[in-house]
């Protein structure tokens, strides 16, 4: 075996270099330098949830954003007129709870693991510390965030569209 | 909001901090030097932290980091070592000579003021020799109040050893509390958590540059006015300044006595004084303002109120961690009316502009 790669090995974290690979391959981080995944690797905390473990509930002030590593998570929404709860399962590489990095408000939905699952954190205040050192980051998520919701907004739009017609 | 959501168990986390405080009162000295370990890990976290970000294993980086301070110490060492015990020697050789020489110069100051003061002369030596006598018991007890600062220094293989343990396994051990914590939970503790190291990070940061620059810069003054112990001086008025205002005390007394004892005079005290009042003014002016937007951003009456609490509770232990403590409880207080005013719906304001159609 090379020499120099031994070292290496031996000085590298495999764990950490794992974490950084997933990062990399989700659609909202995939912007991100090297040395900026790994600041943000440090800030991310990370929770095994048991089958049917509630992560939260409608109403719960969010201030994390959850990103699926392994399992699935189960989102239930509350209750609409007709008494019907929309579901959606999400699988590892999805994220969720997102607009808590903009705003500290109560959740939508309810999230709960179905199977064994691993989920990082990514806190706000996190997020925010990472805005004023490292802005790059910040910028990337951010402008990642800014895109999703607009594209949600035009689909809501869209929804809207027969019922503004009918209105008229 | 649904209705099956629990409140946040306030009453619950009260209850368990008051215990865990009334156990670490009860308990503080054998806690001691696992507090100490704890804030030495604690600011040496952000140098591992670096380059650990950069992909390095943790355990390396702490071993590594350990065998290079040991080696910089010895070459530090090496190359002050004739200094400090200099400074040593001069220090114990000419010690029980300091006192005499100012209770000399304090009763020959005295019976010049005597014949300025206004006062009947009786009167007037009275007021004196009181004022006199009250500041040589104070300059008499000095030793034994450093002394007192002994059993600090036998924490000191101690606290790095215990240290090494902190720094590797910290982010583990922050890891494993989350997993503990009900699941609910874990947003509101995961933001307390990152309130406090927000907060305690950027003030024990900023301590350090305090220290150090108070350390460099008296001992340059003191070197310019030709004080002897320069060394010994700067490094007492340094550290003694994790405790505020303290250092800037010990440098006046310990600074002046030697300068009083060294050049006779009354007017070389008083420069050792302008000088670490002019270094104070300095830090409050120049290097206070840019650690400022890092610091816990409490008033000087709070500040002063926990270094009494703190001195009074544990004593000089509770002196160096009251401003932290404080800052701990404003962090605590600080989400706790957070999440009572996002729970209530009181801070769910919508941003300006927001009543504009979407274009």
């Amino acid at each position: 075996m090379n020499p120099l790669k031994a070292v290496k090995r031996w000085f590298i974290d495999p764990q950490f270099a794992r974490k950084k690979q997933f990062l990399r391959s989700l659609d909202i981080f995939k912007d991100l330098r090297d040395r900026e995944l790994g600041y943000l690797v440090q800030s991310l905390h990370s929770r095994t949830y048991r089958p049917g473990e509630v992560v939260f509930m409608a109403g719960d002030i969010g201030r994390a954003l959850f990103v699926l590593e392994t399992g699935s998570v189960e989102l239930v929404l509350p209750a609409s007129g007709d008494g019907s709860r929309a579901k959606f399962q999400l699988k590892p590489g999805d994220f969720f709870g997102e607009m808590a990095l903009l705003e500290s408000l109560p959740r939508t939905a309810t999230a709960s693991a179905t199977e064994k699952t691993h989920l990082h954190l990514l806190y706000k205040s996190k997020l925010d510390a990472l805005l004023a050192a490292e802005p790059r980051i910040g910028v990337s998520i951010m402008s990642h965030l800014a895109r999703l919701l607009s594209s949600r907004l035009r689909r809501v739009n869209a929804d809207l569209k027969p019922v503004f017609a009918k209105n008229d | 909001m649904t209705k099956d959501r629990r409140p946040f168990p306030l009453t619950g986390v009260v209850l368990v901090a008051g215990a865990a405080g009334y156990a670490f009162f009860r308990l503080h000295h054998a806690l001691t030097p696992f507090l100490l370990a704890a804030a030495f890990a604690y600011v040496l976290n952000p140098i591992v932290s670096y380059f650990e970000a950069r992909g390095l294993r943790r355990v390396q980086l702490v071993v590594g980091g350990y065998f290079l301070a040991a080696a910089l110490g010895v070459m530090a060492y090496a190359g002050l070592k004739s200094l400090i015990l200099s400074e040593t020697e001069l220090l114990q050789t000419r010690a029980p000579a300091y006192l005499g020489q100012l209770q000399k110069m304090a009763f020959a100051q005295q019976a010049q003021l005597t014949k300025r003061l206004p006062l009947p002369p009786q009167i007037a030596e009275h007021a004196l020799q009181s004022a006199i006598g009250g500041a040589l018991h104070v300059v008499h007890d000095l030793p034994s109040h450093i002394l007192a600062l002994v059993p600090f220094l036998a924490h000191a293989l101690l606290v790095p050893f215990i240290g090494f343990f902190f720094l590797l396994d910290a982010p583990d051990g922050v890891e494993g509390g989350i997993q503990l914590c009900p699941s609910r939970f874990v947003e509101q503790a995961i933001h307390l958590l990152s309130e406090i190291d927000t907060a305690l990070g950027n003030y024990v940061r900023g301590l350090i540059i305090v220290v150090a620059v108070i350390f460099m810069v008296s001992f340059l003054g003191l070197i310019a006015l030709g004080v002897d112990n320069a060394l010994i001086i700067a490094a007492i008025s340094g550290i003694s300044s994790v405790v505020p205002y303290f250092g800037l005390a010990m440098g006046i007394v310990v600074g002046g006595a030697m300068a009083v004892y060294q050049f006779g005079t009354l007017w070389a005290a008083a420069k050792v004084a302008a000088l670490f009042i002019g270094i104070r003014l300095v830090e409050e002016t120049l290097i206070q303002p840019i650690i400022a937007k890092h610091s816990l951003h409490m008033h000087a009456m709070t500040n002063l109120f926990a270094l009494i609490v703190g001195g009074a509770t544990f004593g000089f232990l509770g002196l160096v961690f009251a401003v932290p403590a404080a800052g701990i409880i404003k962090a605590l207080v600080s989400v706790t009316w957070s999440w009572y005013t996002s729970e209530r719906g009181l801070d769910l304001g919508s941003a300006e502009g927001s009543g504009v159609p979407y274009t």
